[in-house]
């Protein structure tokens, strides 16, 4: 079995003070709630705020996803809620392209219209919980529209909603879906994003290191990654768009994927913490001790659950669950049970709410703040991922930044051999893993779990519906606002679009619509498929 | 190698589909294994598949999926034998739970290859495999 950190480092049997030597508590540690944050934000940890314990919903449709999130709430969910979208929307296509219909509802809720996301909040508070819409960049825009138009029918104050819609610009280039030229992507997300902040809305857009650690990148390139990537989008809101970092700062929150290396994915945390601070007093010239913190939630890592003897994942579920809460987050949501076979079930959803439950109300790990601290081989561990990603982010800073280095396929190669080491240590026995190489039963002897399905008839349905409705809209309204938003993404990059397509979304334009009329704009295929095209006179 | 031609496999994602990790990894080691891999990369319907799949004339198809509709497999199939070449042995990997991966095979997927699968397992298969179909007679292309 090999003894070295997930990014290549010998881990030695017992550690010292020797290895933490030079450490200055005051200035590269400090108390929880004091600068650079290692420890985290606040001085009471846990006993000012648990974290949100949720659990991710989204398949088939709106109606169906609803229930779901019903459910949830019965079983304890209540502080926020967490949405994954389906394939054709985070591509985005709407459920009645030819493509899209094979897939609607497919890994997700199809949340395409204003529509379908009434149906979806249908006897569920917009307040008092955290809303949480993942899928892709390119939705971005519309999800935010639907929180702003959804708060104004109901007369919420806007201000008062919280949580996430919008996310980064990279995640096509993490296998997400995606179809939209990184520079348009780039362009719609700073739109999105300036609205937010201008506005003084209290929703968080994702910038994610998540998505590049689950294709296979390690923990020391998770770090880099992102840090590049906040340091390149913050970036452009103060330099392109005008806004004060002060004010930006609290617009990204990261998404930490939390693995099986159970005193590295704590230290990755830990040093994250840091070298966010770091860089926003550094880089940024940040003036409050606010805009110096970045939000962190955790995902235990869906990669580490194995599709052998599912039940043993509980047991991974709940150490990943008790490393993040130990690292200190804002929010878990967990991979769990069913991870490698389908979309969570009742049951694994229950137990992975339950697990959640379990560490944060029976162990007393929210009794006492970085428990860790102090601790010479987690001070280690911590020192080290951060000295080694900031070497890895000097080469992609050489690389030109983010931006540069993803379209210069850098990034790309860097998860590609990350996640091919992986699969050869895995199948030389080096790394273990239960059920897959170690301790492996015949097949047929494995555990029966329920697994959630969609069928091809579930997402005909949400064609045909869509098919059906988008003939009752009011096609004049519909008509004008969808050439006001043509006419406005000509208008160039600086021009923001989120007005336009708060009103497009507002006359019922779905995703597909509203993505293809941008997308032409810009001189690209209204359909990214290029199969069908524009039904509108633009 | 049992056959003196290079195999050549054709490597896709299916549907709507964006990890690419899977398919990714496996294309490198059938390479290393010496065959010859075409990669479609994501966003591939099976019309375009089997499109691929005449014009390269490739042994082998190997389809991965992370879904939770498998219609887009069935459809890869029944196109296949509506153009004569259900002799290509397809091969999938991926999440695919056992009920769902029982009714693929059922409809004429010739493998499915679990998460966790070795390198060795998926290689061995389609050596076996395409020589198997040697023997019986390959086809037109």
């Amino acid at each position: 079995m090999k003894r070295e950190t997930d990014y290549g480092y010998e881990i030695k049997p017992a550690y010292t003070p020797a290895d933490i030597e030079g450490m200055d508590y005051a200035k590269d540690v400090g108390d929880p709630g004091v600068y650079p944050f290692v420890r985290g934000y606040h001085p009471n940890g846990y006993r000012s705020r648990v974290w949100t314990r949720r659990m991710t919903a989204g398949l088939g449709s709106s109606k169906r996803t609803n229930e779901v999130l019903k459910q949830y709430r019965e079983m304890g969910q209540t502080q926020g809620m967490l949405v994954i979208c389906d394939r054709p929307n985070a591509m985005p296509i709407d459920a009645d392209h030819p493509v899209g219909r094979r897939e609607a509802g497919v890994l997700g809720w199809h949340g395409a219209s204003l529509l379908e996301f009434e149906e979806l909040m249908d006897g569920i508070p917009l307040t008092g919980q955290s809303i949480t819409l993942l899928g892709s960049s390119a939705m971005s825009a519309i999800r935010l529209a639907y929180i702003v138009i959804l708060a104004e029918k109901r007369g919420v104050e806007l201000k008062e909603v919280h949580g996430s819609v919008t996310e980064y610009p990279f995640c096509s280039t993490f296998g997400q879906t995606d179809h939209l030229p990184l520079d348009l992507l780039i362009k719609l997300w700073l739109d999105s994003s300036e609205y937010i902040v201008r506005n003084k809305i209290h929703m968080r857009s994702g910038i994610l290191s998540q998505h590049f650690q689950e294709s296979g990148g390690n923990n020391a390139q998770a770090l880099a990654v992102e840090i590049a990537q906040l340091k390149e989008l913050l970036g452009l809101l103060v330099n392109e768009r005008g806004l004060d970092f002060d004010d930006v700062a609290f617009l990204p929150y990261e998404l930490s994927s939390i693995g099986m290396r159970f005193f590295e994915e704590i230290a990755k945390v830990r040093a994250l913490r840091r070298m966010f601070a770091k860089m926003a007093r550094e880089t940024f010239k940040a003036k409050s001790e606010k805009a110096c913190q970045l939000l962190i939630s955790v995902h235990t890592s869906g990669r580490t659950m194995t599709y052998q003897q599912p039940l043993n994942n509980i047991a991974r579920c709940a150490i990943e669950t008790l490393a993040g809460a130990i690292a200190g987050c804002t929010a878990i949501d967990n991979a769990c049970l069913d991870n490698a076979h389908a979309e969570p079930s009742p049951f694994a959803a229950r137990m992975s709410l339950n697990t959640q439950h379990i560490v944060s109300d029976e162990t007393g790990v929210t009794d006492v703040t970085d428990p860790l601290a102090g601790s010479y081989f987690v001070e280690y561990l911590t020192n080290k991922v951060e000295a080694e990603a900031y070497k890895i982010l000097q080469q992609i800073e050489d690389q030109g930044g983010m931006i540069a280095a993803v379209k210069k396929g850098y990034i790309h190669t860097m998860m590609e051999e990350s996640a091919r080491k992986k699969q050869k240590e895995i199948e030389s026995g080096e790394r273990l893993i239960v059920g897959a190489n170690e301790l492996v039963i015949p097949p047929e002897e494995d555990d029966d779990i329920p697994i959630q399905s969609v069928e091809a008839s579930d997402s005909e349905e949400i064609a045909k519906r869509m098919e059906e409705w988008k003939k009752t809209r009011d096609v004049p309204l519909l008509e004008e606002k969808i050439a006001q938003l043509y006419k406005d993404a000509k208008k160039g990059d600086k021009y923001n679009l989120m007005p336009s397509i708060i009103e497009a979304v507002k006359a019922y334009g779905t995703a597909g619509e509203i993505m293809g009329v941008i997308r032409m704009a810009h001189g690209f295929h209204y359909d990214p498929l290029e199969m069908i095209s524009c039904p509108f006179d633009v | 190698m049992s056959t003196k031609q290079r195999i050549k496999v054709l490597i896709s994602v299916i549907g709507l589909d964006g990890h690419f990790t899977g398919a990714e990894i496996v294309s490198r080691f059938l390479m290393d294994a010496g065959m010859e891999v075409v990669y479609l990369g994501i966003y591939q319907t099976p019309e375009m598949i089997v499109n691929a799949a005449i014009q390269e004339s490739v042994d082998v198809i190997g389809i991965s999926s992370h879904a939770s509709n498998y219609e887009q497999i069935n459809l890869l199939i029944d196109l296949l034998k509506k153009n004569n070449m259900s002799t290509i042995p397809v091969i999938c990997g991926g999440s695919i739970p056992k009920q769902y991966a029982e009714a693929l095979v059922k409809k004429g997927v010739s493998k499915i290859f679990p998460p966790q699968s070795t390198s060795d397992s998926i290689v061995n298969y389609i050596v076996s495999t395409v020589k198997r179909e040697n023997v019986t007679g390959k086809l037109n292309g």
